[in-house]
């Protein structure tokens, strides 16, 4: 194992000044990223447990100023941000060398993590919008570092253009906005939201949920996200899907639940069924998906509909008079907010260290990885753990929250609420269990069995560094795991800041023991482990009875069905794996599958061999985008037939453009 | 929480640890004498265990500790259900520490380990059940929360003591609408989560239709002892659960007395006995399903799970 | 009886006439569906004589005896009849939706007839009315069964359900039809058996078989 950190190791070792200062670029760029986060974390916290900080810089944007309020909700999302921006940072400084970045990267890195802190700062219309737009473009960047890849470019070119299909919607949304409330401070709007017209109040809503739901990753506008995540770079994969994500539902939670709040009961149906679907949609490709990278990418279009449905179970509940269940399932939003981000930071980093020691993402062709990176497999372990949302994983406690927030839902309540309520825990749990299946494929067949390739034979474990990254990523999913009680003062904070969705009611009590006021029902996380360890001990005492007679224990061979030796080639693969389940949900999937069997030339009753290809493509881009595509294409020829080349021909289309512009204008 | 519950609650587990192989090995019995055979007797599994726990430790090549471990995980997530359930009494010390959603996540944890430890193996066999076993376990979740759910609703917790105090208040809940869809969809999903008949044949090895066998057919010996000691608990666990959820009468109250947790002993086990003999007799007469059409009686399982949940909703409190 | 007993029993009844149509739709050997048919007729009939039991009201009874004879007795004895004795003929052939499908889109239609009849219910907070919804939703999936079954007998037994989930709602709204519009009723769907019996035993004779595409075969 190499732990080239410091410059002076790598060129004690006799290595280049080429390598030396690649190590150099690399712990610089790290650290700017690591300390950008860090300070983020601490205002983040500050301002979640302090008054509302101001910041106004009046020359640094003509006519609008920039304008910073950090409130508790904005507070909670910069620290998200900071914190998965520590994990990456450190991290970045082994990746950056083993994979020889260029400089360009890792210059960008730190500035995409300062334009993810901007945002949940912003304090103006101008000032969001910018600051989104320096994240945008800084994630294009970077998603584009590999770009002598054809993959890679045509990933960026698809995120290129659906993120600012995504910006061209939330800006018609903020501007409308101010326009209706006659400003473009947040506070300002927020004051006249109530005077505005319900036709804004439903564009606003409409278009936010789309440009925001775009960048989460919520469907019909997802399909950029299994595309450009996993092309990423791992540490950018990383911040896109651990943090960047969170910044579309600080978007709908800012402006749809707390500017516009408390909206009809239809605004949170809405955000329920994006999000069931959204969920449902994305483990379901998860489940099927063979490249590990676009599994993860997918499960984070899982995740965030989970926490969008729980925000519409919020809005929805707080509309139909039940305040104290609605701040319940906002708590389940704002915590698998957190905790998805632990482990999805966790998850892509292990993923990255896979590649980055092997130079593969197929599971197919991985395997056998625990013993070749022990490390990594437990880091993995933990980050699947999590995503599964079984007991002992980060993912559990806030997926149990929103379960009893739509199992309490007022009895007598509307036929809406009826109805809503039991299917939203179907979609919910079959996405778990989906999710179950998904996670134990990444795990089982990527880095348990035997290797099914040399490459991955002939991985070796990371760098110190990459390590120590993946490591305060399990630390923060230990404590989602086990003592969420830890961000119950920041939740509290939080809430308390969002009425408009019974944040001032007393919500859930997080301490050793989860509590709902006025609802029985009970969950200590931290005491189910310790009795967990103590059932696992008690299984492990009753299987020594009778352990005095046995034989020494031996090492045999494995059951090859007769076959002398077992050929890594017997195992199954990812595509076996999850073959049962493509077949089950054939209708949603819809795969395209060949089977071709060719016979020998003697005879047609002898098969020589058979070619079985199965492709899985994203049924809901084949069917909605590529029209949509061929439509705007055919658009675009059109226009073409007015550029014919001629520069006399394009300054007349100037001119008379600015005689229109001074007619108009009259 | 009096020291009796705690003891009560330590005799689940103990019960529960010795009680499992005469369930399954009465259900053999069962089946054995409907088949005209005279059986091995009720003993037997208890007879194999011991002849398994003194065999050779064997460890098959080239797998890793989570195949080592596996097993202790699925019998230490049953055990721990053992001490959260209201078996004998209500009111265990654990009750608070998960509630129902809490005892289903335990419960697919230790099908998790052991799916892993089937592909840990890397042979065709090992992945071939493990990916049929998570995939039934996949379908399975959204019924067994909706049945969760309908439970629910009467005594407006999930918690297990709550839920069964509620019917014990109120006996009549137990004929209504809701509770016997909930019944019967629960009924289905324990049969698939334990791997009966229909769904998978504890008895095979063919390996066409093998589910739980072919995940865990590389172990031997001691290991394999536990294997089946914990498939076997998990049965027993989950017979009691579907027993005390509907039938909850005989079982002892939150402070009990001594009588009262053997009374409760004794309610549970003829309340399980009862319930092992029926599903064995049942086996008797039903070949076990085509692995594709699994999902068919799953999807009627849901189907029933969610009528639950809306007939508890919709039937509600009549006032005439 | 007491109120919680009728309660009880009620809804009981409302529920086993649900679980049948939810088991038609799950099955497809055409002699249990037709065997479950039956079942769902007893539950039809235990709807009168539960309610005229409860009030001491004899009209019901007797209403509930004579759905119970002709329901659950005559009708399935017929159609039993008309199920072919070739083995072809004795299953639904493929339906032209999956079953998982079939049993998902019964759920659904389940919840449209809970939130259809809500308010109806809100009208009314009587036992009887609040198991409405389940011989509403036992219409919509009859009407899902006559359109997605290819076997002419399928049809038929999707007819009577649609006829035994008006009856029940009639039943169950107002508290019993008076006996003279049951008889009549009762009568017309008795001679649609009939007729359905007897064509079908002219299509086996004249095509062999009485799956419904090769009929459209005919048109050409």
């Amino acid at each position: 194992m190499t732990t080239t950190v410091l410059p002076a190791a790598a060129a004690e070792l006799g290595e280049g000044p080429r390598t030396a200062r690649l190590a150099r670029e690399a712990i610089a760029s790290g650290l700017a990223t690591t300390l950008l986060g860090a300070l983020g974390l601490v205002l983040g916290v500050v301002a979640i447990f302090g008054p509302t900080r101001h910041l106004r810089i009046d020359w640094l944007l003509p006519l609008a100023g920039v304008r910073f309020d950090v409130d508790p909700l904005g507070g909670l999302f910069i620290a998200v941000t900071g914190a998965v921006a520590v994990a990456v940072g450190i991290y970045t400084v082994g990746y950056a060398q083993r994979e020889h970045w260029a400089r360009f990267p890792m210059v960008v890195l730190p500035l995409f993590v300062a334009g993810m802190l901007l945002v949940p700062a912003a304090g103006s219309v101008p000032t969001f919008l910018l600051a989104w737009e320096l994240m945008a473009a800084a994630s294009l960047v970077l998603v584009l570092s590999e770009h002598n890849r054809g993959a890679v470019r045509f990933a960026g070119v698809f995120y290129a253009v659906m993120t600012q299909l995504g910006f061209v919607m939330i800006l018609l949304a903020l501007v409308l906005l101010s326009a209706a409330a006659g400003g473009d401070a947040f506070t300002t709007i927020a004051a006249h939201a109530d005077d505005m017209s319900a036709g804004t109040r439903t564009a606003v809503f409409v278009l936010t949920v789309l440009g925001f739901g775009s960048k989460a990753g919520l469907l019909p506008l997802h399909a950029w996200l299994p595309k450009a995540h996993p092309e990423a770079p791992s540490p950018v994969s990383a911040l896109m899907s651990a943090a960047m994500v969170n910044m579309g539902i600080y978007g709908i939670i800012r402006i749809d639940l707390q500017i516009l709040g408390p909206g009809p009961q239809w605004w949170g149906l809405t955000l329920m069924i994006l999000g069931a679907v959204s969920a449902v949609f994305g483990v379901l490709q998860a489940t099927v998906a063979t490249d590990l990278k676009r599994l993860l990418a997918y499960s984070t279009t899982e995740n965030m509909g989970l926490v969008t449905l729980a925000l519409g179970t919020a809005s929805l509940l707080s509309a139909s008079g039940a305040p104290d269940v609605a701040a319940i399932a906002m708590t389940a939003a704002l915590l698998h907010v957190l905790a998805h981000a632990a482990f999805k930071t966790l998850a892509f980093l292990a993923a990255g260290s896979v590649l980055a020691a092997t130079g593969l993402r197929d599971l197919d062709k991985l395997g056998g990885l625990a013993r070749r990176m022990p490390v990594t497999t437990v880091m993995f372990g933990i980050g699947a753990l999590g995503a599964s949302g079984l007991p002992m994983g980060a993912g559990f406690v806030s997926e149990w929250i929103l379960f009893q927030s739509l199992i309490h839902s007022p009895p007598d309540g509307n036929t809406l609420l009826a109805l809503a309520m039991p299917l939203s825990v179907g979609a919910v749990a079959l996405t778990t269990g989906l999710g179950i299946a998904s996670m134990v494929k990444a795990f089982g067949v990527g880095f348990l069995a035997r290797p099914r390739s040399v490459a991955a034979e002939d991985a070796r474990e990371s760098p110190m560094s990459m390590l120590t990254g993946m490591g305060l990523a399990a630390a923060a999913c230990a404590v989602f795991a086990f003592w969420p009680a830890l961000v119950a003062p920041a939740l509290r904070g939080v809430l308390d800041a969002l009425p408009e969705v019974g944040g001032d009611t007393a919500g859930v009590q997080l301490a050793t023991f989860l509590r709902l006021p006025g609802i029985d029902g009970s969950l200590s996380p931290a005491l189910l482990a310790v009795a967990l360890a103590a059932g696992v001990l008690l299984a492990f005492a009753a299987s020594r009875w009778g352990a005095r007679h046995r034989p020494a224990p031996v090492e045999v061979p494995l059951w090859a069905c007769g076959a002398e030796t077992l050929s890594p080639r017997m195992q199954y693969t990812a595509t076996s794996f999850a073959e049962p389940l493509q077949r089950v949900f054939d209708n949603v999937l819809r795969p395209d599958t060949d089977v071709e069997v060719t016979h020998f030339a003697e005879s047609q009753y002898l098969v020589e061999k058979v070619t079985f290809t199965t492709r899985l493509a994203d049924p809901v881009e084949q069917r909605l985008y590529t029209p949509v595509v061929g439509a705007v294409i055919a658009l675009a020829q059109t226009v073409r037939r007015a550029h014919n080349g001629s520069v006399h021909l394009y300054l007349l289309y100037g001119a008379i453009g600015l005689l229109v512009v001074l007619l108009v204008a009259q | 929480m009096s020291a009796l519950s705690i003891v009560a609650a330590v005799l689940q587990v103990v019960v529960v640890l010795v009680g499992a192989p005469f369930v399954v090995g009465g259900m053999r019995q069962v089946r054995a004498r409907l088949e005209g055979r005279a059986g091995g007797g009720v003993g037997q599994p208890w007879r194999d265990l011991r002849k398994q726990l003194r065999k050779q430790q064997v460890t098959p090549r080239g797998t890793t500790l989570v195949f080592a471990v596996a097993p202790a995980i699925a019998a230490g997530t049953t055990l721990l259900i053992a001490a959260i359930l209201p078996i004998f009494a209500l009111g265990s010390p654990l009750d608070s520490v998960a509630d129902l959603f809490g005892v289903v996540g335990l419960l697919f944890l230790g099908t998790v380990a052991l799916t892993l430890a089937g592909l840990d193996t890397g042979t065709a066999f090992g992945g071939m059940g493990s990916s049929r076993e998570i995939t039934i376990a996949a379908l399975v979740e959204p019924t067994i929360l909706l049945a969760v759910f309908a439970l629910s609703i009467p005594g407006q917790s999930a918690n297990l003591s709550a839920i069964v105090s509620a019917t014990l208040d109120n006996p009549g809940q137990v004929f209504s609408l809701g509770s016997v869809l909930a019944f019967v969809a629960l009924v289905i999903v324990i049969i698939a989560e334990t791997g009966r008949l229909p769904v998978d044949n504890p008895s095979t090895h063919l390996e066409l239709t093998m589910i739980h066998e072919a995940m865990v057919l590389e172990y031997a010996g001691p290991k394999l002892a536990l294997v089946e000691w914990a498939s076997g608990m998990r049965l027993t666990v989950l017979l009691a659960l579907l027993a005390n959820l509907f039938l909850p009468w005989g079982i002892a109250g939150a402070d009990p007395s001594l009588l009262a947790v053997l009374i409760g002993v004794v309610a549970i086990a003829v309340k399980v006995s009862v319930l092992a003999g029926l599903l064995a007799a049942g086996e008797v007469f039903i070949a076990k399903l085509r692995y594709f059409r699994v999902p068919e009686l799953l999807s009627g399982s849901f189907l029933l799970a969610l009528l639950a949940v809306t007939a508890s909703y919709f039937l509600a409190t009549p006032t005439r | 009886m007491s109120l919680a007993t009728y309660t009880g029993v009620l809804d009981l009844t409302a529920g086993a006439f649900l679980l049948a149509a939810v088991l038609i739709v799950w099955r497809r050997e055409l002699r249990s569906i037709v065997h479950l048919l039956a079942w769902q007729g007893v539950a039809l009939a235990a709807i009168p004589l539960t309610e005229g039991l409860y009030e001491g009201n004899p009209g019901p009874v007797i209403v509930g005896l004579v759905v119970l004879v002709l329901r659950a007795g005559v009708l399935p004895v017929l159609l039993l009849r008309a199920v072919g004795t070739a083995d072809a003929e004795r299953r639904e052939s493929t339906p032209l939706v999956n079953t998982t499908s079939s049993l998902l889109i019964t759920a659904a239609l389940t919840m449209l007839a809970y939130a259809v009849t809500r308010p109806i219910i809100a009208l009314d907070q009587a036992a009887a009315t609040r198991a409405v919804p389940a011989a509403f939703a036992v219409i919509l999936i009859a009407l899902f069964v006559m359109v997605s079954r290819r076997r002419a007998l399928s049809q038929a037994v999707g007819f009577l359900m649609l006829d035994n989930g008006i009856t029940a709602t009639a039943f169950l709204i107002t508290g019993g039809v008076p006996l003279i519009v049951e008889l009549g009723a009762s009568m017309d769907v008795l001679f649609a058996v009939f007729v359905l019996g007897l064509l079908t035993g002219h299509m086996r004779r004249a095509f062999g078989g009485t799956d419904l595409d090769q009929l459209r075969e005919l048109r050409d």
